[in-house]
């Protein structure tokens, strides 16, 4: 593609301040918003997270002992989200590399058997950069999900958020609605592409336990300090403006068992506050379309 | 021939030299400084708070800028509301391109009667630079222009310079430069021109180092901010004591941050002796001391 | 197991036999005291025409500049403000200072060496740069300038040595004996003095830290700063413990630009108040533990 759009291009700089304040329906005043990433870490390639750097640093192919601790995820830390989710009555959005369809067919039923959003998330975790042919993958990841759970899914997120320049021209004409690889806003956006308009939805890489946990170094309980922090401001500030929290993790991080009673905590201490909406991002996107006329 | 730091400014131990002395009242000084940056997507971002997977940089780093871009569309003005309820009066220290991409931002400090500063033309160090005598010189055209008011301090992007910045700044009309962390006073440089003063800045109450680079919890920025503070303050008692806190949009101005950066200020700015200076301010203290 | 020799100096484990604690004759200091606690500060010269040796602020989009202007002054700040309020500290609990000083820092900072020399604080070699030895062109030559030039300012050859960043290259131990150095600190493997062999005079090791370190504790690890004082509580809890039947020796090292930052210089001063007066507990330079190792302990094998 000839001179893809740059950022800038797409959509026009805007300050929070000069915006009419969005309203959610009834008396919800804020809308917590939860992301369940699955992934699949190909063994005949490096692995996408490094927990524990090899003996005098070099990084080793095969890297097996990275390889199970993103395995563990799927065999045991994911369950303990099914069960916490069932218990919360929270159909959260699950952005999955398609892949999981074919090789985790029991933890993809699941989630679909408890209603959990797909969310296209490329076909296997990379950066987008590498995909020789993006829009085939794209199109392939939307394919195989569309096919797995009965409906096209109208989110995506790309794998580590990555994008090029071309990437949301390439989503629009896949049929993606809205993105969450722009982290640049509390609210929904609207951005251009050739394909038509395009959503971008308030996703985050701050309550997010990979920088967190995996590249912060962070204690066990700090992600509960640090969305407690974070809901607290946005909660306070959604007394003038709809406001949107979300949260992201991994079953090999926070679905270790040292780390997922902070989590359970974390919903305990969100939901004490009144006017609090449990969205996913395909009712986020609905509700936005409405009130936001895109 | 470019000097050696050293032959800038002399060794010199705090202790033995004389006191200056604060206006009646004035027991330390809290110096905040804001700063405003433009990250160019065509280059490797300045800072990253997620590594693609797998861990190899890739170009574009869209979800690190997208990561920098809130601080300019929603971060920036909540420091900004917090800040003026406070009537915190900042350093904006700005990349001059930002007059042009974020011009809406600058106009809001400049309404706020808050000091601009001179932050290099983009964010890049001046060692990557082809001619730095030229780009500073153009960043404070640019920033004269925007503000009508040339600014009186810089600060190099990353605080870098090379052993001649300080000569090029000086031609440029810089008076101050927050690029030298060496002391807990304001110092007087030499260079080829006319001298620059370098007012203490510091890496420890600052944001980037504590959060992008230590990964320190947020509530750090009020625990080391209070312990910092403690000990100046009493050494206050003997020989005037300076505090920069620096924050950046897209690290202080995240919801999960604000609270601890609004409490840091708030108990400060309460104690006894204790004022709100902008750089010019600090600036003309001390040289109304030093003649 | 049979490691290869190296060309020069000897192999680690040719220095030193390996003895477990429990199995050593115990030790037993004057006064009844059962631990020594020596308080290392390390003040260095960092060469603005080379890389910094650390940094706290990595420029924008990384990269190492040359010159590393802010690294350098955030350095300098110890030097010229954070020493001097770590030496109120000294002063207000009379802890005796080591001095582990870079030689081309003597000269630089005559007002530090003079504080310093007046205090009567014992002075150790640290390389001549803040370099790492194995890099150093003729390392007998800088070993041996160290000698001259800490004489030279305070009166007395330095006994002690401890390299920059604990570097050594295969000989240094053997250099340092010939050149009448007593002890050496770089072999951080104990908590008791252990000998070791040289080609010539065997050489003492006296038990310095990497635990209870600004560098690794703030500068690596990125610990908040009162970690510095809850770990050298635990770390002397657990040293006072073991020094039930047969003395320790614990160390505290500081460098001035980490530990005599504002924010942090309050924790260093809080483990003195705490520990100062605590009975059985003699504060001590390294001249000092070799004297009394040297009489009392075990003699070189």
């Amino acid at each position: 593609m000839a001179n893809p759009m740059i950022p800038r291009e797409r959509c026009d700089y805007s300050a929070i301040i000069d915006r009419k304040p969005l309203k959610l329906p009834g008396k919800a005043r804020i809308v917590f918003w939860t992301i369940v990433n699955y992934e699949v870490w190909d063994i005949g390639k490096p692995m996408a997270r490094q927990l524990l750097p090899a003996p005098t640093g070099v990084p080793l192919m095969p890297d097996v002992v990275h390889w199970g601790f993103h395995e563990y995820g799927m065999r045991v830390g994911c369950w303990r989200f099914h069960e916490l989710f069932k218990k919360l009555k929270i159909k959260p959005t699950l952005a999955a590399n398609a892949r999981i369809c074919e090789d985790y067919p029991r933890v993809a039923e699941e989630a679909r058997r408890d209603g959990w959003e797909f969310m296209g998330h490329a076909y296997e975790q990379g950066p987008i950069h590498k995909e020789a042919d993006q829009a085939g993958m794209i199109r392939r990841t939307m394919d195989i999900m569309e096919k797995f759970t009965g409906k096209r899914p109208v989110g995506w997120l790309g794998p580590g958020l990555t994008q090029t320049l071309e990437t949301p021209d390439l989503l629009a004409a896949a049929g993606v609605k809205y993105i969450g690889d722009w982290v640049y806003d509390d609210e929904p956006t609207v951005i251009k592409t050739t394909g038509g308009p395009l959503v971008t939805l308030p996703y985050t890489i701050e309550c997010n336990d990979i920088p967190v946990m995996i590249i912060q170094h962070h204690d066990s309980d700090y992600l509960l300090k640090l969305v407690k922090d974070q809901f607290d401001r946005l909660y306070a500030e959604s007394s003038k403006r709809a406001k949107i929290c979300a949260l992201a993790i991994h079953p090999y991080i926070s679905g270790q068992p040292h780390r997922i009673k902070h989590l359970e905590a974390i919903y305990r201490y969100v939901n004490k506050h009144k006017g609090v909406l449990h969205w996913n991002g395909a009712q986020i996107y609905d509700w936005y379309k409405g009130v936001a006329k895109v | 021939m470019p000097m050696h730091p050293r032959e800038r400014i002399e060794y010199s131990p705090i202790e033995g030299r004389p006191p200056l002395k604060f206006p009646d009242g004035v027991r330390m000084v809290i110096w905040p400084v804001l700063a405003l940056e433009e990250w160019d997507m065509a280059r490797p971002m300045a800072r990253m708070v997620i590594s693609p997977p797998q861990g190899q940089p890739q170009q574009p780093d869209h979800p690190n800028w997208s990561w920098h871009e809130y601080g300019m569309r929603v971060g920036f003005w909540r420091l900004r509301k917090v800040l003026q309820e406070l009537k915190v009066t900042p350093t904006v220290t700005l990349n001059a391109k930002v007059c042009e991409t974020y011009p809406g931002v600058v106009k809001a400090c400049m309404d706020s009667g808050w000091e601009l500063n001179a932050h290099g033309y983009d964010q890049v160090p001046m060692h990557k630079v082809e001619d730095q005598r030229g780009v500073i010189m153009r960043a404070m055209d640019m920033i004269e222009k925007f503000a009508g008011q040339r600014p009186r301090g810089w600060f190099g992007p990353g605080l870098t310079q090379t052993f001649d910045t300080l000569d090029y700044l000086s031609e440029a009309g810089v008076e101050y430069i927050g690029d030298w962390v060496l002391d807990d006073e304001p110092v007087t440089l030499k260079t080829a021109h006319k001298p620059v003063v370098a007012l203490p800045y510091n890496f420890e109450i600052h944001d980037i180092v504590m959060m992008a680079l230590q990964h320190h919890t947020s509530d750090i920025m009020y625990v080391r901010a209070r312990d910092h503070f403690e000990w100046l303050y009493a050494e206050a008692a003997e020989r005037p004591k300076i505090m920069a806190i620096a924050c950046h949009p897209y690290l202080s101005g995240v919801p999960h941050r604000i609270g601890h950066v609004q409490r840091t200020f708030a108990e400060l700015l309460a104690r006894d002796g204790v004022v709100c200076w902008d750089g010019a301010t600090i600036l003309d203290w001390y040289l109304a001391q030093r003649r | 197991m049979d490691y290869p020799k190296p060309p020069v100096g000897m192999l680690p484990t040719d220095r030193i036999s390996y003895v477990p604690i429990p199995q050593r004759k115990p030790l037993k200091l004057p006064r009844g005291a059962r631990m020594v606690v020596w308080t290392i500060t390390n003040v260095e010269e960092w060469d603005p025409t080379q890389t910094m040796p650390r940094t706290v602020l990595t420029p924008p989009a990384g990269g190492s500049p040359m010159p590393d202007i802010p690294n350098w002054c955030w350095h300098e700040y110890g030097n010229r403000v954070g020493f001097w309020r770590l030496l109120k500290v000294y002063d207000e609990f009379k802890i005796p200072g080591v001095l582990n000083i870079n030689g081309t820092a003597v000269e630089a900072m005559p007002e530090l060496i003079k504080a310093c020399v007046d205090r009567k604080w014992e002075f150790i070699g640290h390389g001549f740069t803040q370099r790492n030895m194995q890099k150093v062109e003729n390392e007998r030559a800088d070993i041996r300038k160290c000698v001259e030039v800490l004489e030279k300012a305070t009166g007395k050859r330095p006994r002690g040595w401890l390299g920059p960043g604990l570097t050594e290259t295969w000989e240094t131990p053997d250099i340092l004996a010939e050149e009448g150095y007593d002890y050496v600190a770089d072999w951080v493997l104990d908590d008791q003095p252990v000998w070791l062999k040289t080609r010539g005079k065997p050489i003492l090791n006296l038990p310095y830290t990497q635990e209870c370190n600004d560098v690794a504790m703030m500068l690596i690890q990125h610990h908040k700063a009162n970690e510095f004082y809850e770990r050298a509580m635990d770390q002397f809890e657990q040293i006072y413990r073991d020094a039930k039947d047969s003395a320790r020796v614990m160390a505290i090292s500081v460098h001035p630009y980490i530990m005599g930052a504002p924010h942090r210089a309050k924790y260093f001063r809080m483990i003195y108040q705490k520990i100062r007066k605590k009975p059985g507990v003699l504060f001590w330079t390294g001249s000092q533990i070799a004297d009394w190792f040297m009489k009392t302990g075990p003699k070189p094998e």
